[in-house]
């Protein structure tokens, strides 16, 4: 009882959250990305060249990170066949509790795993949520930490304007 | 490299680390630090300090996370020690403005024997020999510092014979002052000077690395906070509950060529003397005996490290530096909140074991 109500609560304080902000980036060149998917298929960042990448590190355990991944997907959905993808980096975690979590919502996300936590760490993606936006060119254009609401209109310009 | 190259070469890296992982050793704990501004005025901000960000033989961060009201938050850095920390912020106008920040992190007890000469110890280059052997605004290494270190290793000749005098004189000549609000702000020169070399954590620890970087074998404190009960039979040197607002506890180190960074822990040898059961033990009682053995080369990790900072003036803050930062931190409307007043605040820390 104790624990659903902090659960609670914790949502709570999660759902009352003001929208962050993305925020220009001016912190240099975007650290390598090297990871396995879920099926141990493997991704580098450097193979997305040429299209938009949301690079959005999360964990199972962070609960404004599940609080986001809703919008991250209706934002994904609103620019479906666009250059456009969703890098969803689980940071620390193994397999079967990333998949856990991403069998439970509909999102055609690139799940990837960063099990030791390096390339988080590379990225300075020390709070999560933590969020990259990296243009066509490879370069890092918006961060944001926290959960944001992903889906509303200014965000979505904010990418259609990277993806230009 | 091709992609199927790629796969077996991150695969072949990444099994050896959980294999390892699994088999030595590591403790996965989860802190969770709840700060509220209960009488907001103006703009409010808040600082909580991170895990330490590297990754060590003995320490792993996994992550933070946050929730709350804030307006604005982000990961901040102090320049010169590179201690990082979740900085939030609210408008004036707020209305019970929270933030509550988890993080997780791996810890595994470490131990170095100083008779033994480590082949894989990492060297100290000059620039940091310079760095650790440095005096701070709180802890001078002239004057009576350095008089009275010179004093103590006189006959010393390596720097871990050096270490070892200073270490075993701390033991000897400070006492653990349960008085002191909070673990101390590691005033050295004024305890020297006045001779009340009464203190905790923040001020014998400090007393340590002041002594040793004023005859040139580097050192350093580090700040966190303990996070369990200690497995080693010490009730004085754990937590029993989950509520761990107040067990913020800092350490020590020195380096030593061939051994590395070296843990120690003077002050936690006097509040064995002060605290374990039943009280005011004597030096020759076999618990204190053992503990001052012990904690000359290694440290239980039943405890968090958040940073080595010193001098630390808070990012977007007008207010004064502070001496580190082990505590939540907080001002309203350009005030500083009492950070060593969890109640008044206020802010509750929370830690559970997870494996």
């Amino acid at each position: 009882m104790r624990q659903g109500f902090l659960a609670a609560l914790l949502l709570g304080w999660a759902a009352l959250a003001p929208a962050q902000a993305l925020r220009a980036w001016s912190g240099g060149t975007a650290p390598p990305l090297e990871l396995q998917d879920l099926d141990g298929g493997a991704h580098r960042l450097a193979d997305y060249r040429g299209k938009t990448v949301l690079v959005n590190f999360w964990a199972t355990w962070c609960a404004p990170c599940r609080e986001e991944m809703p919008s991250i997907e209706r934002l994904r959905r609103a620019l479906e066949g666009k250059p456009f993808t969703v890098l969803a980096v689980n940071v620390g975690e193994s397999a079967r509790v990333a998949r856990s979590f991403a069998d439970t919502i509909p999102a055609r996300f690139t799940w990837l795993l960063d099990r030791d936590t390096q390339t988080a760490k590379a990225w300075r993606a020390r709070v999560l949520p933590a969020s990259y936006l990296i243009g066509p060119d490879g370069a890092i254009r918006y961060s944001a930490l926290g959960a944001l609401d992903w889906s509303s209109d200014e965000v979505r310009k904010t990418i259609q304007g990277v993806m230009k | 490299m091709d992609r199927r190259a790629f796969v077996i070469s991150t695969a072949a890296a990444v099994l050896p680390w959980r294999i390892a992982f699994a088999q030595s050793g590591w403790r996965t704990f989860e802190v969770t630090t709840r700060a509220e501004v209960d009488f907001a005025e103006g703009v409010s901000r808040v600082w909580l300090p991170l895990p330490l960000a590297e990754d060590t033989e003995w320490h792993r961060s996994l992550g933070s996370a946050w929730s709350g009201n804030a307006a604005r938050a982000e990961v901040v850095r102090d320049g010169k020690y590179g201690v990082t920390m979740l900085y939030a912020e609210w408008p004036a106008g707020q209305a019970a403005p929270r933030i509550e920040l988890t993080s997780k992190f791996s810890t595994r007890d470490r131990a170095v024997d100083v008779g033994r000469p480590d082949a894989n110890a990492k060297a100290l280059g000059p620039a940091q020999y310079a760095f650790y052997t440095a005096p701070t605004e709180w802890i001078p290494t002239d004057g009576i510092v350095r008089d009275t270190a010179r004093g103590i290793v006189k006959g010393a000749s390596s720097d871990i014979e050096k270490a070892r005098a200073i270490y075993e004189w701390v033991v000897d000549n400070t006492f653990r002052d349960p008085k002191v609000r909070g673990c101390g702000w590691g005033d050295i020169k004024t305890m020297l000077e006045t001779g009340n070399l009464g203190g905790k954590c923040g001020d014998l620890n400090a007393l340590f690395v002041g002594l040793a970087r004023s005859v040139g074998v580097p050192a350093r404190d580090l700040y966190g906070i303990r996070v369990a009960a200690s497995a080693q039979g010490y009730r004085s040197l754990g937590v029993g509950t989950p509520m761990i607002s107040k067990a913020q506890h800092c350490r020590a180190e020195f380096y030593a060529q061939g051994a590395g960074w070296v843990p120690v822990d003077p002050a936690d040898v006097r509040k064995v003397v002060l605290e374990e059961p039943p009280g005011q033990l004597a030096v020759s009682d076999p618990k204190v005996v053992a503990a001052r053995k012990r904690l000359f080369g290694s440290w239980e990790m039943n405890w968090l490290a958040y940073n080595m900072g010193h001098d630390l003036a808070l990012p977007y803050s007008k207010g004064p530096k502070l001496p580190y930062l082990m505590y939540p931190n907080g001002e309203t409307g350009n005030e500083r909140l009492d950070q060593l007043d969890p109640d008044a605040f206020k802010y509750a820390i929370r830690a559970r074991e997870i494996t």
